[in-house]
């Protein structure tokens, strides 16, 4: 049967973020300006980095995405995210392994919330006539320098997302504890184009990934999107497989 | 009705050379019995880089051994990939061309553009063009087929005047179909006279629309070959078994496997956002299964598993629908022991079989 990843998150609980309930409400993005970059990776390069209840996607493959969120409830603010492509049971997931946010109040809300590992820095998301630009710096380090070039259009309908998984410790049945969190934002599409990705400058120690090395890139999307961070519905055990471990907190969306 | 084999040729970790030795002399066992048992096809898929999931990347190899090792079964590629990283068009006529003659006229030709980013990105294809690739493809096929000589000038491949040799055993040619796995490629198929050839699990309903859009669009049709091969083939999952329970629980066993691995894979939509890859094909009705609870009663009628009763009505209800062939999917990732999966092709070919009457002979086979 497929692989599992060797990441045992409940061994080192301190090192995830920790949100007080599972019961954050859904925020609405509007016109956000998504940029995600897709790159494949050596296999070899991403041990360790995956819970051990989701299968490696074969060939590996990372998600740099940064995104311009020009309206939430915390206000304007950027984010960049390195996410690996796996799955959880069935379904194509992107696994967070780090990101960036640009202000102090969205990094602690994102942390706390939804257990996305962001820490505060210099998230810039920068539109030229030839390419799309995002820029993330910490400590006054650059850890990354991105592009996607000659961006061409396309349809909405052609542009996929996956949704993401979170690893964080969070209360369950009276007790806190590690577990993987499902974060499914939804995507109403205004823009969409499609380009090359160009990486010139990643530090992958940077986004807690310190072996990953990005090798030939797939492509490149970029869109401007009605888009959410919505209420969590699914956890799952992060040692159990996904399709034994899974449990829903919560209903459908269309009860938000 | 029609019955037929469908090969992935699936191998569970780890792969060691006897496993897959194994698994290989396995699968020809099973075709040896089939063609022994009165089945009208074996396929075998073009698949490259599909851990566990498909280890069939030299279907023609295969299908060689299948047509040595049996007499009658017709042997089929489902499918050649069209796209010209992955197959010269010329290499294609002339190994296709020599598999006729090797079985003896048995050939079917099924033709496809590869769906997963594993594959068209191994090969560095170009996903936006995959589409236009196999219409050129399958525009040649033929003529490489029939013409004393060929040349050619297109926009993905060209050649000088030369004759492509040997010719096929079959005249004109053998019999083209296409994979139909997306939505719309059913009517691709029609537009060009070829063989529908199902790789779909979809419920009833869905099917029943497309075959009969395939039916009224096919009459109509400009055939890129010398011939229409109007045929509707569907694909079903196969365990039959004396006792009903037994042969549900080791049939849903084997779907689920096979479900499961197959939403494994990347698809080139996951990924890559193309214009040519608008859907996710078979996928999300797999996952829908092979996530349990979703599955569908429905789903689980249309299974060819359970006792001979149960196997007979699901392809009654198939035949309903105008469906011309099914092709069983014995195993996945060997799942099911050697010994269960030629006990259910016995008791299929002895209790199911004599229940569905054969169809006339295509046209081609007519014309000889």
């Amino acid at each position: 049967m497929p692989l599992y990843g060797t990441l045992d998150i409940t061994q080192s609980p301190a090192r995830l973020p920790t949100l007080p309930n599972l019961d954050t409400e859904a925020w609405a993005l509007p016109k956000a300006e998504m940029m995600q970059l897709l790159v494949e990776v050596p296999r070899s390069s991403t041990g360790g980095l995956l819970p051990k209840a989701m299968h490696p996607a074969l060939p590996s493959y990372v998600i740099l995405a940064v995104t311009k969120y020009s309206d939430s409830p915390v206000g304007p603010f950027n984010l960049a995210v390195l996410r690996l492509g796996s799955r959880a049971g069935a379904h194509p997931r992107g696994f967070l392994l780090g990101a960036v946010a640009s202000t102090d109040a969205a990094a602690l809300e994102l942390r706390t919330r939804w257990g996305i590992p962001v820490e505060a820095g210099e998230v810039k998301y920068i539109r030229r006539h030839d390419r799309v630009m995002g820029t993330v710096k910490k400590d006054g380090k650059t850890i990354l320098d991105c592009a996607l070039v000659d961006p061409q259009p396309v349809a909405g309908s052609d542009v996929q997302y996956i949704n993401w998984v979170t690893a964080a410790n969070a209360p369950l049945d009276g007790t806190t504890q590690p577990m993987l969190i499902q974060v499914d934002p939804k995507y109403t599409f205004y823009k969409a184009e499609r380009g090359k990705p160009q990486v010139n400058a990643f530090d992958p120690a940077a986004w807690n990934a310190p072996t990953i090395q990005l090798s030939d890139p797939i492509v490149g999307t970029c869109s401007t999107v009605d888009t959410d961070l919505p209420r969590i519905r699914f956890v799952m055990d992060p040692i159990k497989p996904v399709f034994q471990g899974t449990r829903r907190i919560r209903e459908a969306r269309a009860d938000e | 009705m029609k019955f037929g084999l469908f090969y992935e040729i699936s191998i569970p970790r780890p792969w060691t050379p006897e496993k897959e030795r194994t698994v290989y002399n396995n699968c020809l066992e099973q075709v040896k019995l089939a063609d022994q048992l009165g089945f009208e096809h074996v396929w075998a898929v073009e698949h490259h880089f599909l851990e566990e999931y498909s280890h069939c990347s030299a279907p023609e190899l295969f299908l060689t051994a299948c047509a040595v090792l049996t007499k009658n079964i017709k042997v089929g590629h489902g499918i050649v990939v069209c796209v010209p990283e992955f197959n010269h068009p010329i290499k294609i006529a002339e190994k296709t061309a020599t598999l006729d003659i090797l079985s003896g006229g048995r050939l079917h030709v099924g033709t496809g553009r590869s769906a997963t980013w594993t594959e068209l990105g191994g090969f560095r294809a170009n996903p936006d063009t995959t589409k236009k690739s196999w219409d050129e493809f399958v525009r040649c096929l033929p003529k490489m087929w029939m013409q004393e000589t060929f040349a050619y000038q297109g926009e993905f491949w060209s050649m000088p005047e030369r004759t492509i040799l040997p010719k096929p055993y079959q005249k004109p040619h053998p019999p083209m179909w296409v994979a139909v796995t997306s939505p719309g490629t059913e009517i691709d198929a029609a537009d060009r006279g070829l063989g529908s050839l199902g790789l779909s699990f979809a419920g009833f309903d869905e099917q029943e629309k497309k075959i009969k859009e395939y039916r009224r669009r096919i009459q109509h049709c400009e055939p890129v070959g010398a011939f229409v091969n109007e045929q509707v083939a569907t694909t079903n999952f196969l365990f039959c078994h004396e006792d009903e329970k037994t042969g549900v629980e080791m049939g849903k066993k084997l779907g689920n496997t096979f479900n499961y691995l197959a939403t494994q894979l990347i698809s080139t939509r996951e990924v890559f956002s193309s214009p040519s890859y608008q859907s996710l094909g078979l996928l999300p009705a797999l996952r829908r299964a092979a996530t349990g609870p979703d599955a569908s009663e429905q789903q689980t009628e249309g299974m060819a598993y359970g006792d001979p009763a149960r196997i007979i009505r699901a392809i009654k209800k198939w035949e309903s629908l105008g469906v011309d062939c099914v092709n069983f999917i014995l195993n996945a990732n060997e799942v099911v022991p050697q010994d269960q999966v030629m006990a259910s092709l016995r008791l299929f070919a002895k209790e199911v079989m004599p229940h569905f009457t054969r169809k006339p002979e295509t046209a081609a086979a007519a014309a000889e």
